[in-house]
């Protein structure tokens, strides 16, 4: 790695949004950083509506509650994010994926389960901003490090593989290759059932 | 539609209700469905490739869309908004899930679509035990086999004679698709304790089928199906019936009453349109009621007059009673053996391709629970979902690149063995009218009491135990959060979705509300067509059976029209 420091997280949310924050940090940031701009919008209340039992299913709306993350704190989640999934040689990173939106999205959104996470993820971020955010790479690395075994972690590499893996890039990285309509299915190749019947023999079935 | 002259009215519009105005319609009858529900339209509202990352909390499960952002079900759940219910003090948990569309739960249900059996129709003559329809197997046989040919069901096989288990006719079931390597794989385990494992039967068009779309092998039928590859109502059987000209549907119309004339004969119902809130009476030469089993009895308890002051056909106290439930739990396994196996397409078609059916008919004794269960087993490479990320231990210490291979090994190792069990009805198990609490429109309540009985927890303590071993023959570890002991697996009553059983048949008005035809024994131009009518409630799901129903139920009702007798 040429750089060390993380790169500021760029937010994929609406242009306008974008604009706003490019205001804020200039535009020569915005640009460098590539993607557009996720800006936070402070103050979503815990009271937020969900999308109700007949949202439109074939066009979801983007989830309407207010975002809850501040710059900080989203900032924070892409570092924890892309330590937990880097890019790999063939795949893109947990932040240029918008993870850490999805994170916010979550621990946003109004439900019991994501209220239950928010709880758990909002002080995670906070208190490893402190750690992290204006920390050297060392320091960072083992503010990183230290994390594991924490429920804060736990939580968090949860949301950060299911987020990830339920991306098209997702599909790619782990082996997905369904979602696509067949004129039949013919089972599996021999060689997974060659695979297989290996594995059979070693268990005497 | 005050002008229109109707022959039958038909409450709701799933199973029994599409398969009542699919028949009726085509005998030439004039009918008038009422759905409680929106419109819902499969062709253009179905998410079909949609990703998860596509959807809000990448589809996950909430208090709105309790089974997904993507599952079919609109405008209802586990919860509806404005239409309450209860659950008696002092009863155990109950669970009641109302869709709130055209084709209710037809749209999202699981299409497996297994006969009943010959021992299922004559359970108490068995062991003793509940009650024995006043209808054998082969009263019904050509029912199923009628409906099998109409809906499209795979799962065709070499007839296998195995007990209790039917096997169809020649030429009612289309081919599975072959099983997929998880499916191989478990196989061996219960072959070697001597259970066997056959072709599912899924509502599921996996061959040409004539005025058809086949399966085109992806996307999740628990979403619908806009080409109507599947088994909904929507999609098979209210496009013919409005074909021919003989069907109006009006929906948001929650029916909750029948409406009697001068000699007792039903001459209409009243319904609420949920939009605006206004009463209407609508009237016709019969009634049909297939609302669901809740709802059925809920609108026969609150159909009260001075002849009926309990309700309609209630005289006996029987309208609620008997309602049953399957008896359900899963437990999850972890295969090392399947980890590492090529890339492989397993999305295949919709339902399991192959399934457990219940093998210890001839064990009862020696088990100690009566009635059996069969074994429904998912698996494989499928479209990851938020739930992925638990293929890591919360204890391994993985990031990065070796976090990718760990996931990238494990995934589709993991399968999941869920347990369908026969419940025996009990006298704790029922609905009534809530003493006090009313719907939005004034409308009272259902108030439901559920107790488990023994045979139910030993026969679910049964089913973990048979996942533990099947598990542990594959070489596997289960994942932690199953019970062993099987009150606390037990699933909640209501929860498998299958209730059943309000509105019984049987030989006599003492015994029962309706006659084997669904037909009241107090009001004889009303019908019931839905899950209600059902005596037992047997470990297979009851969507075949309460269509087949239904379709003989139905032409008993035209051959009576037809003759006036109605």
């Amino acid at each position: 790695m040429e750089d060390d420091a993380p790169k500021p997280y760029v937010a994929k949310i609406d242009r306008r949004t974008a604009i706003k924050w490019i205001g804020v940090v200039g535009a020569a940031t915005a640009v460098a950083a590539g993607v557009v701009v996720y800006g936070p919008k402070i103050g979503g209340k815990p009271g937020a509506k969900g999308y109700g039992t007949d949202p439109n299913l074939v066009e979801p709306a983007k989830a309407a509650w207010p975002r809850l993350l501040t710059p900080d704190q989203l900032q924070t989640a892409a570092i924890l994010a892309d330590y937990i999934l880097p890019a790999s040689a063939t795949a893109p990173s947990a932040s240029a994926l918008g993870i850490p939106d999805f994170i916010d999205e979550w621990v946003s959104a109004p439900y019991p389960d994501q209220v239950a996470s928010r709880s758990k993820i909002v002080p995670g971020l906070g208190e490893l901003g402190r750690k992290v955010l204006k920390a050297s790479a060392a320091d960072r690395a083992t503010a990183l490090q230290g994390l594991h075994g924490t429920p804060f972690f736990i939580s968090f590499r949860k949301l950060t593989i299911g987020a990830y893996y339920t991306t098209e890039a997702g599909f790619k990285d782990i082996g997905y290759i369904g979602n696509v309509a067949r004129v039949s299915d013919p089972g599996p190749s021999e060689a997974v059932k060659a695979a297989l019947e290996r594995e059979l023999r070693k268990l005497g079935l | 539609m005050a002008t229109e002259s109707y022959d039958v009215i038909i409450v709701g519009s799933g199973a029994g209700g599409g398969m009542s105005a699919y028949h009726l319609t085509r005998s030439g009858l004039k009918v008038l469905m009422l759905e409680a529900g929106r419109y819902y339209d499969p062709a253009t509202e179905t998410p079909m490739f949609n990703i998860p990352a596509q959807a809000p909390l990448r589809g996950s499960s909430t208090p709105d869309k309790p089974f997904g952002f993507y599952d079919a079900t609109v405008d209802g759940g586990w919860e509806v908004p404005n239409e309450p219910f209860t659950v008696a003090k002092g009863s155990e948990p109950f669970m009641w899930w109302r869709p709130r569309m055209l084709g209710g739960r037809t749209n999202h249900w699981g299409r497996i679509a297994l006969r009943f059996g010959e021992l299922d129709f004559k359970p108490r003559s068995r062991d003793g035990l509940g009650y024995d329809w006043p209808i054998a197997y082969d009263d019904l046989a050509p029912w199923y086999d009628r409906t099998e040919r109409l809906i499209g069901v795979s799962g065709a096989a070499a007839p296998r004679g195995l007990l209790n288990t039917p096997d169809s006719p020649a030429g009612c079931l289309m081919e599975s698709a072959p099983p997929r390597a998880f499916e191989i794989f478990y196989e061996r385990a219960f072959r070697d304790m001597g259970i066997p494992v056959i072709p599912m039967h899924g509502a599921v068009v996996t061959q040409a089928m004539e005025g058809r779309n086949t399966c085109i092998f992806a996307t999740p039928c628990g979403r619908g199906c806009s080409i109507g590859a599947n088994f909904q109502s929507t999609t098979v059987l209210l496009p013919p019936a409005m074909a021919t000209g003989n069907l109006t549907i009006t929906t948001d119309a929650l029916v909750y009453q029948v409406d009697l004339d001068k000699v007792g004969k039903a001459k209409g119902v009243s319904y609420v349109d949920r939009k605006t809130g206004k009463h209407h009476s609508v009237t016709a030469r019969s009634v049909v009621l297939a609302a669901g089993s809740g709802e059925t009895a809920r609108i026969l308890l609150n159909s009260k007059s001075s002849a009926f002051p309990d309700g309609l056909g209630n005289t006996n106290g029987m309208v609620g009673r008997y309602l049953m439930d399957s008896v359900g739990l899963g437990v999850q396994g972890r295969f090392p053996a399947l980890e590492n196996l090529p890339p492989t397409n397993d999305d295949g078609q919709g339902t399991q391709h192959t399934y457990v059916p219940w093998w210890g008919y001839e064990k009862q004794t020696e088990l100690g629970f009566p009635r059996g269960y069969h074994i429904e087993i998912g698996g494989g490479r499928r479209m990851p979902s938020l739930g992925i990320g638990s293929y890591v231990g919360d204890d391994e210490d993985l990031v990065g690149d070796a976090l990718r291979d760990k996931l990238r090994s494990r995934y589709g190792s993991g399968i999941g063995f869920d347990g369908r069990g026969e419940m025996i009805p009990n006298d704790d198990c029922y609905c009534e009218l809530d003493p006090t609490v009313k719907d939005k429109w004034g409308i009272p309540v259902l108030r439901f009491h559920w107790k488990w009985g023994d045979s139910e927890i030993r026969q679910a303590a049964h089913m973990v135990q048979t996942f533990l071993e099947v598990i542990d023959r594959l070489g596997g570890t289960p994942v932690p959060g199953y019970e062993t002991d099987g009150r606390k697996a037990i699933s909640k009553g209501g929860e498998m979705i299958h209730e059943v059983g309000t509105v019984r048949m049987g030989h006599n008005d003492k015994d029962s509300v309706v006659n084997q035809f669904g037909q009241s024994w107090a009001v004889p131009n009303l019908f019931v067509t839905d899950g209600a009518v059902l005596v037992s409630s047997p470990d297979k799901n009851p969507t075949l059976s309460i269509l087949a129903l239904a379709w003989r139920s139905s032409d008993h009702l035209a051959t009576l029209a037809k003759q006036g007798a109605l």
